[in-house]
């Protein structure tokens, strides 16, 4: 690790590369691959037949079938659990965002009693193993009728959406300057009038961040979707992946194709907007 | 469709009872099944004509999962909210003692069900405390394949299995594995396990109830399953994680000599386009180790159909129940899918020759010798407790008798909590006027 | 006392806004939580009705206490946490230096490394369940082929070799996570310190030493809160990945409680166990914040 660690970003590198850079390369270069390889794996093999699965892995694919595809959505009916995934991270990420704003709005810019105590609050929510609230949200859902029904999938996410949204809106609402605000409260305008003129605009770049983390964490979850849902109807991508498994079989050929088809939207949405993801994820969560 | 079936799902349980007040003079049936494939073509031709037959009942096909835990879990909480619908209910061999002990299915007594012309093995199976609670659809059972070019006879004991096996092995070009079977830590495990105690005379719990899968015929039947793996080498320790699919896979690849499985296979098997193994295999029942008091024997599988306790038409029910479960719907349910009559006397029939592609003797003596798994309500917890235990013992993390004396404490344990041991001693005096067993298998 | 009232004023605002999502967490995490514990304290069996549902004390917490399975499950746990995360903090240390370094591909290596974190856990637990799936699978395949391995083995049958898969696929999923964290850790340094040091002819590795990483300390420990929480918590990666198996050696303390709650329906016990859990999550938090003087988030604390 010589001669890599302590590089700050601003130090210009030598011409000639250093027997530490070539170290540097080198482990650099195999966490690429360490990163990349199960997805490359995970295409080839879903355009390989199942019976040559596991005879003679080969690095290249040998002769290329489109089945594993077809099947998926054709009686598989894949389209199914990508729609109940899409409507209910999306309403989840909606409504988090609209109530959450507000709340992040008050912890980041009002001064008022018990502001430590409420953000210590959310945060221990977010540490909330999510097992522990299971049996009694199974027997509330079961009660309300909504077990493998869109809004019982929703309210649960709220319990771990709600907090992260809060959380990280205020952090990044908190790295908002203050100045455009106070020359509008000076000018005489209301919290209201500086909150939605002058705040909101500058807040969505942080609302479009919360909002895609939200949603990767909602498009994700698994306990809760499991748990709540009884049938192919309600089962959102993660669970109806996972229970693939037919009766007899592990149809590895077509658990691979729809892993594909789950990654690639949270990969595009990464590669797009990575560099949003990363200020999400920091906001907040560290300071000095 | 598929909208209509969701909001049939989610309504269902809320809107069944005003659905069903709309037409006074109709009966309204719902039956759980699935509406996938060949099977849901086939059910729902069977419940058209039913309906045929008896103009005053509608029957509706309401959805339900095909994997069995889901299938179960949705049951279990419809039968606590106490909902009536779905009317009939399938119900998953094993599942029968739990749902009658609960109350969540009707005694099927006063209707008089003719349970002499099914298998003895397939009643057993579906009574608790001295009742009957469901008829048996079709029956699946455990069977021995056997590579026909390398072991041209059966095995007539396990001995004889393991010398073909290695003989088989032997031979130049003979297949790498001598047995595949289901290791991984599932229920096919515990089926697994079932034909082998038979072979030893061993069993999980006797008829009185007790626990006696830690005695010697036990241990023997689980140290010859360990022997398989790590002493004659006959079978690959892949098994350990197997389910049916790979073990199908390995013995349609020409890999292995012999496989336990489940009759499904035999089709795709059969099919030389897909199967290098078609033409050169045949089916019989697992073989019994040649020791005292052992027996051939294979796992007992299958659907059973029931009554929901809380339906508001039982009579319709049951009469649905008796049409499906009639000779000639269990004919064409063989024609079309395959699946394994629970009567003998169809065994007989030449049209049910052509469908089941085996011969029919062979798959009558198999359910013949067929051995239900324990018969009680507490069955899925037992089923948990055995298959930790010998899953431990099969990757060698425990010796077999140190296991299944684990196993039986637990499972002691178990009785106790539920409060069994009440329960069955009850049983046993309500059962004892007919002499019939009720927790344990019968032989 | 304009003053004064402007600031009643803007507590009343402050609450008001915060309440609607204060409210829903009360309802759908907090009271839950509270019936949890009620839960905890009764014989409920969903599938035995006629054991009625008896209010048993602490009877469900005895039997936990008593109940080797829990034990080793907490075992497994503690394990599964401390070996993975001890290799997501080297990894993710190195990658974070790295992307704190300018070089050419600097935003492909970010997009790629954190594509992993941005996948179900699910889909990662089956990409790996995959790869070291049966004696012909790839990792056999490449492990003989580099003579790592004499022949190929069965990775899911013995307690040691199961591990291997199941780490990886967590070290693969949230190293990047790590590594964002640490590296927002980073950026916060002052760059006049390294070159303070190198003036007065430090090398890297001293800088690493007595730079780096005491001022990442603040960065490091939460890492470590967020990361030992989620490792206490783990279920879908090896619910998916082993099961638990072989046997029960693999499989962690939630994984363990999902079982007695959802497959068993054993409410009663399964929600002792939820509680336990979560009074272990509880401690090791208040343990860290307490203890280690993390400081987390806002500038309020």
């Amino acid at each position: 690790m010589t001669g890599v660690t302590a590089a700050p970003r601003a130090r210009r590198q030598k011409a000639g590369i250093s027997w530490g850079g070539w170290i540097f390369g080198t482990a650099l270069v195999v966490l690429i691959l360490f990163t990349l390889f199960p997805f490359y794996w995970a295409i080839v093999a879903s355009l390989t037949p199942d019976a040559a699965l596991f005879r003679d892995p080969s690095l290249w694919p040998q002769h290329i079938i489109l089945d594993h595809y077809r099947a998926l959505f054709g009686e598989r009916d894949f389209i199914t659990p990508i729609r109940n995934s899409l409507i209910v991270a999306g309403t989840t990420t909606i409504f988090c965002l609209c109530v959450g704003t507000l709340a992040a709005y008050a912890l980041a810019r009002l001064e008022f009693k018990g502001k430590a105590p409420i953000m210590g609050f959310i945060l221990a929510v977010t540490m909330f193993p999510q097992i522990s609230i299971v049996s009694p949200l199974y027997l509330l859902l079961r009660a309300l009728h909504l077990i493998d029904t869109y809004p019982g999938l929703i309210m649960p996410y709220m319990t771990f959406a709600m907090p992260l949204t809060v959380w990280v809106l205020t952090g990044s609402i908190r790295q908002i300057p203050k100045d455009l605000e106070e020359a509008a409260h000076v000018d005489g305008a209301s919290r209201r009038q500086s909150f939605t003129k002058i705040l909101l605009p500058l807040a969505v770049p942080s609302l479009a961040t919360t909002g895609i983390l939200t949603f990767i964490y909602c498009w994700n979850e698994f306990l809760f979707a499991l748990s709540f849902t009884l049938g192919p109807e309600r089962q959102t991508v993660p669970v109806a992946i996972a229970l693939f498994r037919g009766m007899y079989q592990v149809p590895w050929g077509e658990i691979l194709a729809a892993a594909i088809v789950a990654t690639a939207p949270v990969a595009a949405m990464v590669l797009i907007f990575q560099r949003r993801i990363v200020q999400g994820l920091t906001a907040g969560a560290v300071k000095g | 469709m598929r909208v209509v079936h969701a909001a049939l799902l989610s309504g269902v349980v809320v809107l069944g009872a005003c659905a069903r007040t709309r037409k006074s003079n109709e009966t309204v049936l719902t039956f759980s099944g699935s509406a996938l494939g060949a099977e849901g073509t086939l059910v729902a031709k069977q419940l058209q004509r039913f309906m045929q037959l008896h103009p005053g009942i509608r029957v509706e096909l309401q959805r339900t999962p095909d994997d069995a835990n889901q299938r179960h879990q949705l049951y279990v909480q419809w039968l606590n909210a106490r909902v009536g619908n779905p009317d009939i209910l399938q119900l998953d061999v094993v599942w029968t003692p739990e749902f009658a002990a609960a109350g969540w299915v009707l005694p099927l007594t006063r209707f008089k069900p003719a349970s002499g012309e099914f298998f003895p093995a397939t009643i057993t199976a579906n009574t608790w405390a001295g009742q009957l609670y469901a008829l048996p659809w079709f029956a699946d059972v455990g069977l021995l394949y056997r590579r026909t070019d390398f072991v041209p006879n059966e095995p007539r004991s396990l001995g004889e299995l393991v010398a073909d096996a290695k003989q088989a092995m032997a031979r130049p070009g003979g297949p790498r594995f001598g047995i595949v079977w289901q290791g991984a830590r599932y229920e096919g495990l515990i089926t697994g396990f079932v034909e082998y105690l038979g072979a030893f005379g061993g069993r999980i719990l006797d008829d009185s109830g007790r626990v006696v899968v830690n005695q010697p015929q036990a241990v023997r039947a689980l140290q010859f399953m360990r022997d398989e793996l790590y002493s004659s080498h006959i079978a690959p320790l892949d098994v350990l994680t197997w389910h049916e699919e790979e073990a199908r896979f390995a013995f349609q690849n020409g890999t292995a000599v012999f496989m336990r499985n489940w009759p499904y296979p035999v089709a795709a098997m059969s099919d030389k386009s897909q199967s290098s193994v078609a033409g050169k295999f045949a089916v019989s029942p697992i073989p019994a180790s040649g020791e005292a008091g052992g027996h051939s024997t294979a796992a007992l599988g299958g659907a059973q159909l029931a009554i929901n306790a809380y339906s508001e038409s039982p009579d319709a029910a049951y009469r649905l129940i008796e049409y499906l479960t009639a000779p000639e719907q269990m004919l064409e349910r063989g024609q079309a899918v395959g699946q394994y009559p629970t009567r003998p006397a169809l065994y007989s029939d030449s049209r049910l020759r052509a469908a089941l592609a085996i011969p029919l003797d062979d798959a009558r003596r198999a359910i013949e010798s067929a051995t239900p798994r324990p018969v009680t309500p507490i069955y899925t917890e037992l089923s948990e407790i055995l298959q930790i235990e010998l899953h431990r013992a099969l990757v060698r993390q425990a010796e077999p008798q140190e296991a299944l004396n684990s196993a039986a404490k637990k499972i002691d344990a178990l009785i106790e909590r539920t409060g069994m041991r009440r329960l069955m001693g009850a049983e046993q005096k309500a059962a004892s006027p007919t002499g019939s067993s009720m927790a344990g298998h019968t032989e | 006392m304009r003053k004064i009232s402007r600031l009643g004023h803007e507590a009343r605002l402050g609450w008001t806004l915060v309440a609607p999502a204060l409210s829903v967490i009360a309802l759908i995490a907090i009271f839950p939580l509270g019936w949890t514990v009620w839960e905890s304290l009764h014989l409920h069996e969903l599938r035995m009705p006629w054991l009625g549902q008896p209010f048993v004390g602490f009877a469900n917490y005895v039997e936990i206490a008593k109940d080797p399975r829990f034990w080793a499950a907490l075992a497994h746990t503690a394990f599964f946490t401390v070996v993975s995360i001890s290799l997501e903090l080297l990894i993710g240390l190195f990658l974070a230096l790295a992307m704190n370094r300018a070089f050419r591909g600097r935003g492909f290596v970010r997009a790629a490394v954190l594509v992993p974190w941005a996948i179900p856990t699910v889909v990662a637990a089956l990409l790996w369940r995959f790869m070291f799936e049966s004696q012909g699978g790839i990792a056999n395949a490449l492990l003989v082929d580099v003579h790592i391995l004499k022949q190929p083995i069965v990775w899911f049958i013995e307690t040691s070799t199961a591990w291997v898969p199941v780490i990886l696929a967590d070290v693969w999923k949230t190293t990047p996570f790590v590594a964002l964290l640490l590296l927002a850790g980073l950026q916060n340094i002052d760059l006049s310190l390294y070159e303070a040091a190198a003036v007065d002819g430090a090398n890297a590795w001293w800088q690493l030493r007595h730079i780096t990483l005491p001022l990442l300390k603040p960065a490091i420990l939460v890492t470590l809160i967020f990361r030992t929480l989620d490792g206490f918590r783990v279920f879908d990666l090896i619910y998916v990945l082993t099961g638990g198996g072989p046997g029960t050696s693999t499989e962690p303390v939630a994984l363990y409680t999902f079982n007695a709650l959802l497959q068993n329906l054993r409410f009663g016990y399964g929600s002792a166990l939820s509680v336990v859990i979560f009074a272990i999550t509880f401690g090791l938090a208040l343990i860290y914040v307490k203890g280690l003087g993390v400081r987390l988030g806002g500038d309020e604390t």
